[in-house]
């Protein structure tokens, strides 16, 4: 027992019996690393491609002309969309699109070429599948984007037979053009957009249950509460030497998976990266808070855990990643702003792919030190309480055993 | 046999305080909380600021127009870019329309008047509001100016019509008419909720004591034991059949019907994909209990995984960028056939021979997932009668 030198109680003994307690359970290390690395992995896999492209659509050509030829090869030429079978009638394509083969159907009508020449103006409908939002507005803007580009040359013939120059028809065919600048994340890349907020997201959850369950050890009971106590030399130094070693631990996977994003899959990184650390660590140390917190009011461990779990499982929504925050009612919004990890992802789009000047960049900070401090604040509290309720109780067993000698 | 493991396992989910908490509680307290975010449906009038060059009629007129539509809402006007880009830092707008000076002088002389927009894109549906809005805008306006001066140039105004739109684009939207975020998420999550309720929930129903009436009396032989293992996990897979019929008609019927989610499909054809979908995932359920064996590590293992699993059922992102390696393996989980399955029936209206493939899929994953109970039942039975004719060494068989 003497052997190292140091078993005082204290901060350090905590700490190093934390890690004993890795060994002797290694299933509490694969849920810290290997899960998150695992689905960390599994993640950037599924989004490697960063976006998605040439989504199939049907087309319904009804006309069989050059000009229905031409829309058919300029929707096919889109990076979103690509043609992939051409039906024969409404109900094969409905068919297609119900059985999702195709996103979309594109018609194009009966002497559709001869229409638009005689200034008729025949109608292109293009029906598509919007339940599947993402991929339909994707459809829809390959569409979109290849229909007039076909129309502008159709209108540019039109004017010269009016006779007009070829040149002042050009020129005339769009009078207020819109150059659209996409700030930040110009290519519109999926992995800088979704999979650099979801692994955080994951992330969240498993801290916040594993620090449930690790602290749900130790203080389940009232007697091995004041065993922890015992060791520490305090309620502070017990807490803080159980917590630093995941603190560890979830920092080294929250600091694998920035590799990754970063060395592998390109996120840029335009900010301050000390600023982004600093975020990270406040994120991790708040989500642990949070577990403890959870351990320390309710029991069984196993009902600390649920309600963490219910907690953080559907946090990504109101994280305002997907559908802004702006948008959400005000339940949503309330209780997202209550999430460590809606300020840590605004922190880390800011230093990430927006690189927001520094002077801007304190607000998310700020606020995830209020929750490190607010949450460490309650644990003070409900150690104290907790305490005096464990001296009442011994206070009450002492007057009666005194009783029963008297 | 059957009946007495139903009985048995019916009522543990029950009386046993965390299994009814994740399966019967958590499913309705999901079912409330979960789609909160996304009960707005539309994102509207998200903030932008414009700079306004020119200072004239036309652009006044412009920046007006763009504030009228939904999507948009001009929040702030502003005196130059570098001021309206500090207030896109702090998030207190998405975008900043510039429009440069010499707007309205050039639009008069004939000229193209571009405008530039530049909108934030580290929020996807932000950005696509934006640019839609104020692109649509842009090119009703353009339309006018032009068939205006077609006009004035002596053109028959029906020809001018023609002349600026030969083809209109009529763009029908299926399945959410309105675009909506919550149409568009909550039948997948749903499902995905489902899966998640179940799985923990059988998996510690497997973990926790009590799950184990059978103890192999009776029969010795192989082919005895071999069906007390069918019956068993049989028995288990209607209890969980018959406590899920429940919680799959709220969530597939009551929960889209109140929260407004458009159905096409047929009760029968919806039925017809939960029930191998139900099977599945509560044989599912049976091997995740003989994998993590401990009700905690169930809760745990599960508590991060059902975000990946979401995105794994190309729902949200769509299966022909996912890489073709995970794409089979992701259909070892119910969730990635059936959320394509239903929501297919149930939204889009498909027919049962529609999705086929996806049903049959998930009939081979419960046989699968059934079959690998059974055999670690059996396994687990035939240990429970090995000790008999040696009492001497009954410790060994179950350590």
């Amino acid at each position: 027992m003497q052997r190292r030198g140091n078993l005082r109680p204290g901060f350090w003994l905590v700490f190093w019996r934390e890690f004993s307690w890795f060994r002797r359970r290694p299933f509490l290390v694969a849920i810290t690393t290997v899960v998150p690395l695992g689905l960390l992995m599994l993640l950037s896999a599924i989004f490697s491609a960063g976006l998605a492209t040439r989504l199939p659509i049907a087309v319904l050509d009804l006309d069989h002309s050059e000009l229905s030829r031409q829309i058919i090869r300029f929707v096919d030429a889109t990076p979103d969309t690509a043609v992939a079978v051409q039906v024969a009638d409404l109900a094969e394509g409905r068919h297609l699109i119900v059985s999702r083969r195709v996103r979309g159907l594109l018609m194009l009508p009966q002497n559709i070429e001869r229409d638009v020449f005689a200034g008729r103006r025949p109608e292109v409908v293009f029906f598509y599948n919007a339940q599947t939002f993402t991929i339909g507005n994707l459809t829809l803007r390959g569409v979109n984007a290849a229909v007039p580009t076909v129309a502008a040359g159709v209108r540019v013939a039109l004017r010269t037979a009016e006779g007009q120059p070829v040149e002042a028809a050009q020129e005339a065919l769009t009078p207020v053009p819109v150059q659209v600048h996409a700030l930040f994340n110009p290519t519109l890349n999926y992995v800088f957009f979704l999979l650099a907020a979801l692994l955080p997201g994951v992330l969240q959850t498993a801290m916040v249950t594993t620090m449930a369950y690790a602290m749900g050890l130790d203080v389940e009971t009232p007697h091995r509460l004041r065993i922890l106590r015992r060791l520490g030399g305090g309620l502070w130094p017990a807490i803080a030497g159980k917590a630093l070693p995941y603190t560890v631990l979830f920092l080294a996977v929250l600091g694998i998976s920035d590799l990754v994003l970063f060395g592998i899959l390109g996120l840029p990184l335009r900010g301050q990266s000390l600023v982004l650390m600093l975020a990270g660590v406040l994120f991790v140390l708040s989500c642990l808070l949070l577990g403890a917190l959870l351990a320390l009011v309710l029991r069984p461990m196993a009902t600390a855990i649920s309600i963490a779990t219910l907690m953080t499982a559907p946090a990504f929504g109101f994280m305002g990643i997907g559908f802004p925050r702006i948008a959400m009612n005000w339940f949503a919004y309330i209780y997202g702003g209550l999430l460590p990890g809606t300020w840590y992802l605004t922190a880390r789009i800011d230093q990430t792919i927006r690189g927001t000047p520094l002077e801007l960049s304190w607000r998310p900070v700020l606020v995830l030190a209020l929750f490190v401090i607010v949450l460490a604040g309650l644990i003070f509290i409900r150690g104290q309480v907790l305490r005096a309720r464990a001296d009442a109780a011994s206070a009450a067993r002492l007057s009666q055993s005194r009783e029963a000698v008297t | 046999m059957t009946l007495a493991v139903f009985r048995n396992e019916l009522h543990r989910i029950f009386s046993l305080k965390p299994v009814y908490s994740v399966i019967i509680l958590a499913a309705l307290v999901y079912s409330v909380f979960y789609p909160q975010p996304y009960l707005n449906e539309a994102l509207r009038d998200v903030p932008i600021a414009i700079v306004d060059q020119d200072g004239t009629q036309s652009s006044r007129e412009l920046a007006r127009l763009v504030d009228a539509t939904p999507d948009v809402a001009v929040a702030l006007v502003l005196p130059d870019v570098a001021t309206a880009e500090r207030e896109v830092y702090l998030r207190n707008i998405y975008g900043i329309l510039l429009i440069p000076q010499y707007f309205e002088r050039d639009l008069l002389h004939g000229r193209a008047s571009p405008v530039a927009l530049y909108a934030d894109a580290s929020y996807f549906l932000m950005y696509q509001r934006m640019s839609g809005a104020v692109a649509g805008v842009a090119r009703t306006l353009g339309a006018g100016i032009e068939a205006k001066r077609l006009i004035g140039l002596g053109v028959d105004p029906a020809v001018a019509a023609a002349a600026t739109d030969p083809m209109p684009l009529t763009v029908v939207q299926l399945f959410n008419p309105q675009g909506g975020y919550a149409t568009y998420i909550l039948p997948g999550a749903l499902i995905l909720l489902l899966q998640q309720t179940l799985l923990i929930g059988v998996g510690l129903l497997g973990t926790l004591p009590g799950a184990n009436v059978a103890r192999g009396a009776g029969a010795r032989d192989t082919s005895g034991l071999l069906y007390q293992a069918v019956t068993i996990v049989l028995g288990k897979l209607l209890a969980y059949l018959t406590v899920e019929t429940m919680i799959v008609l709220f969530y597939l019927f009551g929960l889209p019907y109140l929260y407004g989610i458009p159905r096409l499909g047929s009760v029968v054809s919806i039925l017809a994909v939960a029930l191998p979908f139900s099977l599945a995932v509560g044989a599912l359920g049976m091997v995740v209990a003989l994998i993590f064996r401990r009700p905690l590590i169930v809760q745990l293992v599960f508590a991060a995984i059902g975000l990946p699993f979401f995105f794994l059922a190309g729902f949200a992102w769509p299966a022909e960028a996912i890489p073709q390696v995970i794409r089979t393996v992701a259909v070892l989980l119910p969730s990635s056939l059936a959320i394509d399955a239903l929501v297919n029936v149930a939204q889009l209206g498909a027919t049962l021979p529609d999705v086929r493939n996806e049903l049959l899929g998930l009939w081979l994953l419960a046989a699968l997932y059934g079959g690998i109970a059974v055999l670690f039942e059996f396994r687990r039975l035939r240990q429970s009668v090995l000790p008999e004719p040696l009492p001497d060494s009954s410790s060994y068989a179950r350590p």
